[in-house]
């Protein structure tokens, strides 16, 4: 009952005129900024923080979560239109759903995405409102030991987001780890790889690496034939989709959102995993496996599902412990900070008002969002109309603004230039850039966790199995290994036999 | 009030300096913060910013420019034009730890700036989890002697693991130190109890510590927090242990006096304003509001302080 009580206060705080007015603007903005590839929640709400000085704690903090979570839904628009992910999460959006665009189904690849990113936000803001004290207390199980094992389970369901050879989707996991490794190492502080440059100290910046392989890769090879697009905007012969295919993506929505609630809790790179766990899971059960990454229906909707219940679940540690999960949660702290709000658990009883406040707005956005998106699906479609000379300028334009805005640090925009040339060289090998990047983003964080599990445990390994959850993870991960690995050597028998055969 | 506040400002920078004076500031003033949005020094960074602008006349506007611990951020402002519009948050890190720790110097603490103004002191805290036997920093020690122990703090050679380090050679125990990427990491570690121990910055930590969550053992400054009355000082278990964090606001070195009077003026009125007090007091910060000399003097009475401490943890970065 408590727990209705809280819900119709939280409700009663959001539905103000003003507070419902700052969610609207939080999510526009956000849309538009996750549509302007390059440009990041990160670095919209470091701009706008003065601005929150002079609201009410409560409005400005819906204002930023509005922008936070907009940000997830535009980001897929973009890596959908023009394989450009802006984040981590819809890097894996960019596998399928470009393909879908190219196929003249970018109408049905962005409903299919709000569609499914609206379920998830919903059911996930629920969980927080029931689940986030307890959650909380399972999430700070996870210690080091855990964390690597976590990482380990990542890295195998890498392999299975390549749908070419698994030799070279290894090759891009641990060039992805090596490219990780660049930076000062967190527990000698000793530089490695920044070539003598301070600016690399703190590795390389995601945000450019991410737009260079995906995007400015993908500019490069349309210069090459241009006759390649008419078939994207040819096509289209609906925008929205048929029953069949929502009947189809009924089930990779519903996992998907368990995957990323999941996931999306733990601080410290849980969130990232989501949309990847979500595809493997999809391409796993799929009775269709050969059509991932050709535009595979489901490799939209379980991903983009689980990145949104992600990001609605990763405000859990947030609210009740004050710990940020991510950059952009650590923005909203230094936002609570300076509203005279200390962080940390006390807020859900301290602060009932701004706690089922933020909570009761997080549905409400998600509402705003697919009501705005929807309809916006065939504006952002006719995008793909604009001819390449006015659209390429511009995505570079915005793309080097974006990447500048994050760090003011110029030597971003070398690495976005290095890793256009790098993922065009990698997409005439026939090389993927998504476990790359996975590699990249979980390679830091599997060193760094596997180093402080080992100093915890004072050198003694087999404290990644004695600790219960990480054993369990480890196990996780073999028979992964194993179910992806056996196809493929049952395949690599059956060509044996064609070619003797011969 | 406000109005008042201005007019003292402008007559003092007037009066230190002439009527040149007069001119500065013509235009925005850029405030370099040298970390990412959203920590402490960002916070204090931004609060001053905004009551700044309102003393100046102008906008104060806040860059971060974050990465290498601080010093990418002071590095830009120390090869940026001397003439008082982009002048830098610095901190314990960018003007004391990184220098003495960087094998090869970006940049000289002393020779590249001209101080402005010391805002304000921060503490630090050395806390535990609740499921640790130690009530007290005597006890800690004690335990630290019976059995293995290892402390988080948010990063490598950052004001925390130093002074985990100082704690550790002045009590006589070995405890292992565990870096993490910042105090958000750090803190979700030692609330889980995978790390029994933290040195955390107050302001980061103290929600957790007034909820229960960690138990203060001791705050690093000589004398108790005004917002811990109750934790006692490191200090009172071993005389002479001290550190904390500061901020302080620097220009460019070769910066004209009149600019440098009027930044000084200006922050040192914004720092008597009560609502900022307050809002420094919420943050655990004492108030500090000093003059360029001072701040000087502190500098380098703060390099002086560390190299022994950075020389004995054998911390250095290339």
């Amino acid at each position: 009952m408590d727990l209705l009580s809280n819900l119709a206060m939280g409700f009663g705080v959001a539905s103000s005129l003003a507070n419902l007015a700052f969610c609207l603007i939080g999510v526009l903005l956000g849309t538009l900024i996750g549509v302007l590839p390059g440009i990041g929640a990160t670095a919209t709400i470091a701009m706008l923080l003065p601005i929150t000085f002079q609201l009410e704690p409560v409005s400005s903090l819906i204002m930023l979560a509005g922008i936070y979570y907009g940000a997830q839904y535009g980001g897929s628009t973009t890596a959908i239109l023009i394989n450009m992910p802006g984040e981590s999460s819809s890097a894996v959006t960019a596998i399928d759903g470009y393909q879908m665009a190219r196929q003249g189904r970018a109408g049905t690849a962005l409903a299919v995405a709000a569609l499914g990113s609206f379920f998830a936000g919903s059911v996930a803001t629920f969980l927080v409102a029931i689940f986030a004290p307890p959650l909380t207390a399972i999430a700070l199980q996870f210690g080091a030991a855990e964390y690597f094992s976590l990482m380990v389970m990542g890295l195998v369901m890498s392999v299975a987001l390549a749908h070419g050879s698994v030799l070279k989707a290894l090759a891009m996991v641990v060039l992805g780890l090596l490219l990780g490794m660049v930076g000062t190492d967190v527990y000698t502080g000793a530089p490695r790889f920044t070539m003598g440059m301070t600016q690399f100290a703190d590795g390389l910046n995601f945000v450019a690496v991410a737009v260079g392989v995906f995007g400015i890769a993908e500019i490069l090879r349309n210069l090459e034939d241009e006759h390649d697009r008419q078939v994207m905007t040819k096509n289209i012969t609906r925008l929205f989709p048929s029953r069949e295919e929502f009947r189809q993506m009924i089930g990779p929505v519903l996992r998907g959102t368990g995957v990323g609630s999941v996931l999306g809790i733990l601080p410290g790179g849980g969130a990232i995993l989501a949309a990847f766990a979500s595809y493997t899971v999809e391409k796993k059960l799929s009775k269709h496996p050969e059509e991932f990454g050709k535009g595979a229906l489901a490799g939209v909707a379980g991903p983009e599902s689980a990145n949104n219940a992600g990001a609605q679940t990763s405000f859990i540690p947030l609210l009740t412990l004050g710990i940020p999960a991510n950059p952009v949660m650590a923005l909203m702290i230094g936002a609570m900070i300076i509203q005279g709000i200390v962080p940390g658990p006390n807020v859900v009883s301290e602060q009932p008002q701004l706690f089922w406040g933020i909570i009761a707005s997080m549905w409400i956005g998600n509402l705003m969002l697919v009501v705005l998106n929807l309809p916006l699906i065939g504006l952002w479609v006719k995008l793909l109309t604009v001819p390449y000379f006015v659209l390429f300028p511009i995505i570079m334009a915005m793309c080097s603004i974006g990447v500048y805005s994050v760090n003011s640090n110029p030597y971003d925009l070398f690495a976005v230039a290095f890793f256009g040339l790098l993922g065009y060289v990698m997409s005439k090998l026939r090389c993927e850039p998504a476990p790359l990047l996975l590699g990249f983003v979980l390679g830091p964080l599997l060193e760094e966790n596997l180093r402080r599990a080992m100093i915890l445990s004072r050198g003694d390994p087999t404290t990644f199995v004695t600790r219960p959850i990480s054993a369990g993870l480890l196990v996780l991960s073999l028979a992964i290994l194993v179910l992806v690995f056996l196809p493929q050597i049952r395949k690599r028998r059956d060509e044996v036999f064609t070619e003797s055969d011969a | 009030m406000i109005t008042r506040r201005i007019l003292l400002g402008t007559a003092l920078a007037l009066g230190l300096a002439g009527t040149a004076a007069a001119a500065f500031p013509d235009r925005s003033i850029t405030l370099v913060i040298p970390f990412a949005a959203g920590g402490s020094t960002d916070v204090v960074g931004r609060i001053v910013a905004e009551r700044m602008s309102k003393e100046l006349g102008q906008q104060v506007v806040v860059q971060n420019v974050g990465g290498a611990g601080g010093s990418l951020g002071a590095q830009q402002v120390a090869k940026a034009d001397p003439d008082g519009y982009t002048i830098l948050m610095g901190t314990v890190a960018t003007h004391a730890l990184n220098p003495l720790i960087l094998k090869q110097k970006p940049y000289d603490p002393v020779a590249d700036f001209a101080p402005v103004s010391l805002l304000v002191l921060v503490p630090n805290v050395l806390a535990v989890h609740p499921d640790v036997p130690a009530q007290t920093v005597q006890e800690l020690i004690d335990l630290a002697k019976k059995e293995p122990l290892a402390y988080a703090s948010s990063g490598n050679g950052t004001p925390l693991h130093l002074s985990g380090e100082l704690f550790k050679a002045m009590a006589g125990v070995q405890i292992d130190h565990i870096p993490y990427k910042g105090s958000g990491p750090a803190l979700t570690d030692v609330l889980g109890n995978q790390v029994p121990i933290i040195f955390d910055n107050l302001p980061s930590a103290s929600g957790h510590i007034s909820s229960g969550k960690l138990r203060a053992l001791g705050v690093t400054t000589a004398e108790r927090a005004p917002s811990f009355p109750d934790v006692p000082a490191i200090a009172e278990t071993l005389p002479g242990y001290e550190t904390y964090s500061w901020n302080a606001l620097f220009a460019p070195a070769g910066t004209p006096s009149d600019a440098i009077e009027a930044l000084a003026a200006a922050a040192q009125a914004t720092m008597a304003d009560p609502a900022v007090a307050e809002r420094m007091a919420e943050f655990s910060a004492t108030i500090v509001a000093s003059t360029p000399e001072e701040l000087a003097q502190h500098v380098k009475a703060e390099m002086a302080k560390w190299e022994p401490v950075v020389q004995d943890a054998n911390v250095s970065m290339d």
